[in-house]
């Protein structure tokens, strides 16, 4: 028996599709992985150009010997209490570091990235904000990436 | 979520660790660790190393250990923000 009375009627809600999946294997244990982090937060140097707060799709380099104290965010999409207190909160950088120390990961990256997430435009972060950062992630043969957003 | 699509695509397997982590997998990241945190404070309380070092080592080791794409990683560390 067929339920259906018109044909090819959709829903008046909303509702959001869950894109493809995509999925890159691990293949090597984690003590002999480079990590990098790649923050949605807003995280940049100091010395860097601020994020424009009513959207941006430009992203910075955080090189992997940063001293934290050097690091702020600008980003309009989220409280900053915490992370104007403590950076690591949001980019844990300090963290891995240690992490690397105690030969839990083979080091952080040379290379790390911040951007503005949590909105802006979505079309140029799929088209380039996001393969300009993996391209170069790529190139510096990262093992990994662990990202803070959302 | 999209850049870490854009990254996992690329050939770098990537975990994300999440405030909101419905809405993260609704976007089809494909590792998330979930501990529970307000967003801004994704790896933890600020100045409590001990937890962000928890958060981000056990998130390290999902990375590894997730073997399904899209699943969550629920970490049992608990930081509530005075607003």
């Amino acid at each position: 028996m067929s339920l259906t009375v018109v044909k090819g009627l959709q829903s008046e809600i909303f509702v959001p599709n869950t894109p493809p999946v995509v999925w890159t294997p691990v293949t090597k244990p984690l003590n002999e992985m480079v990590v990098a982090l790649v923050t949605a937060a807003g995280v940049h140097l100091k010395t860097d150009k601020r994020f424009n707060l009513a959207g941006d799709t430009s992203f910075r380099v955080i090189p992997g010997d940063t001293p934290s104290d050097q690091l702020m965010v600008s980003h309009g999409g989220y409280d900053n209490a915490d992370v104007n207190k403590d950076i690591n909160c949001m980019f844990p950088i300090d963290r891995m570091r240690e992490l690397a120390e105690e030969g839990v990961i083979k080091g952080l990256a040379p290379v790390n990235f911040g951007f503005m997430g949590g909105g802006g435009d979505v079309k140029v972060f799929t088209e380039e904000t996001g393969p300009q950062i993996a391209k170069q992630l790529k190139e510096e043969g990262v093992d990994a990436v662990l990202l803070t957003a959302g | 979520m999209i850049v870490q699509r854009a990254i996992e695509e690329a050939g770098i397997p990537t975990i994300i660790i999440a405030a909101l982590p419905p809405v993260v997998r609704q976007n089809g990241s494909p590792r998330v660790s979930a501990p529970l945190v307000p967003m801004g404070a994704n790896a933890g309380e600020p100045n409590n190393p001990e937890m962000q070092r928890l958060i981000t080592k056990e998130t390290l080791e999902a990375l590894v250990s997730i073997e399904t794409p899209g699943r969550i990683k629920n970490l049992p560390y608990e930081y509530i923000a005075e607003i």
